[in-house]
């Protein structure tokens, strides 16, 4: 843990200048009409400008785009970590290890499929805690003991070591991904207590949020897909919406599961909105944007009641990503012919 | 030796004639105001301050507000200077 005092005041302004310098729903409205090479003009005369200026002669369309998103996502967060002292940067690099979790899994599946590494390379996001000079010696390997190898002395080493007999056994990839992300989410809250009040209560349970609707999710994908897994292994602990028996139960019944989240204090009246959309959704997918809207929104309310807090830090690490995403969902569903109705419901707007 | 003694008998005489001076007079406690005020002003700038940095770093534009922003705590210390001037 670094020690030292915490820059919030210099962070949350930076964040908030580029939080508004995000893309509004009248942006989103304008690429939604365009083609792939629309979207790159539109995105030059933006915030990407130098990202697509950067990689225009290497690539083209829909390929320069996604590759453009996700340098400019690793160059934003990798200023957040730049910008932020003590315990400030504690929590930041926390959540954006993530990104590590990415990184690793991305690699690994490339491994695992034997794709060279140049075809998956850019699609690492380099905005984690792992230097490039790791990531590019993990790019180098080619099987996943040398991986785990490589990560000696982070904290994935030793999960991942545990995760692999199972991989050899099964031959699948969920057993390392689960031993990951299981891992991710485990350091999130560890040594975080439950401070009672103040920006860092408000920040665990933001966290605990982000875990209770990551498990809603796990539970209805495997409601959904009626595969015969245990629940069990998908849970993860830190959440207050469910625990372990109560999840089992409520993997059978959707609706349930709906009416769990609203019964629940803590979410019931502030995602009462989301949750109707919840309710009305039909497929799979537009639950989990409905997901990540109420996500959005929870952050985004934790960050007015503490303004200069990590909590804006989040919102806008939130909102960045969805932003990338919905470019991302806008230029692949014109590639693919989708409609303009059909586009606009992949995206999550607030 | 004598002259020595008469000296020091006076003073402790004079400790029990005279009055003790206060432990503030009106002007050290003003100067005392002005001075912790001056301290909260300084606090207050320094997040207003990082926060304003933060903002011109973004957008040069917000120089000017940045600026304002920043020394608006100085009416702290001009507050506590009316002080100075009532006593």
């Amino acid at each position: 843990m670094s020690l030292g005092a915490s820059n919030t005041e210099y962070v949350s302004a930076r964040v908030r200048a580029r939080k508004a310098a995000l893309f509004t729903d009248e942006d989103y409205r304008k690429l939604v009409r365009m083609g792939p090479s629309g979207i790159a003009r539109f995105m030059e005369e933006s915030e990407y400008e130098r990202e697509i200026n950067e990689l225009g002669a290497r690539f083209s369309g829909v390929d320069l785009i996604e590759h453009a998103l996700n340098r400019n996502l690793a160059k934003h967060f990798g200023d957040l970590l730049e910008w932020s002292e003590g315990r400030l940067y504690d929590l930041i690099a926390r959540y954006l290890r993530k990104f590590d979790v990415w990184n690793i899994k991305t690699i690994i599946r490339g491994i695992y499929t034997g794709t060279p590494a140049e075809e998956f390379q850019t699609d690492l996001i380099r905005a984690g805690e792992l230097d490039d000079a790791t990531l590019d010696r993990l790019l180098e390997v080619e099987s996943i003991e040398d991986v785990v190898e490589l990560l000696d002395g982070t904290t994935y080493a030793e999960p991942l070591e545990d995760a692999r007999e199972e991989f050899e056994e099964t031959n699948t990839l969920v057993p390392l991904e689960n031993a990951l992300d299981r891992e991710f989410y485990v350091h999130l809250l560890d040594d975080l207590g439950r401070p009672q009040e103040g920006p860092e209560a408000k920040y665990v349970e933001f966290l605990q949020a982000e875990i209770d609707f990551r498990n809603a999710r796990n539970a209805l994908r495997l409601a959904r897909s009626g595969a015969d897994l245990d629940p069990a292994s998908y849970y993860i602990e830190g959440g207050v919406l469910f625990d372990e028996s109560e999840l089992n139960q409520l993997v059978a019944n959707p609706d349930e599961l709906v009416d769990h989240i609203a019964d629940s204090k803590r979410y019931g009246n502030r995602l009462s909105e989301a949750l109707s959309r919840l309710r009305d959704a039909d497929s799979l997918i537009q639950f989990e944007h409905a997901i990540d809207a109420a996500l959005l929104e929870y952050a985004d309310m934790l960050s007015s009641i503490h303004p200069t807090s990590v909590s804006a830090v989040l919102s806008y690490i939130l909102a960045k990503e969805r932003e990338v995403e919905n470019i991302r969902a806008i230029a692949r569903g014109r590639e693919v012919g989708l409609s303009e109705s059909e586009i606009e419901e992949e995206l999550v707007i607030q | 030796m004598m002259e020595e003694l008469v000296l020091a008998t006076e003073t402790v005489l004079q400790n029990g004639t005279t009055e003790e001076a206060p432990f503030l007079t009106d002007s050290g406690a003003a100067a005392l105001a002005v001075g912790l005020s001056a301290l909260a002003a300084g606090y207050a700038e320094r997040g207003i301050g990082a926060a304003a940095v933060g903002a011109i770093a973004e957008d040069d534009d917000l120089f000017v507000p940045g600026l304002i922003m920043t020394v608006l705590p100085e009416t702290l210390v001009i507050f506590a200077l009316v002080v100075v001037f009532v006593i």
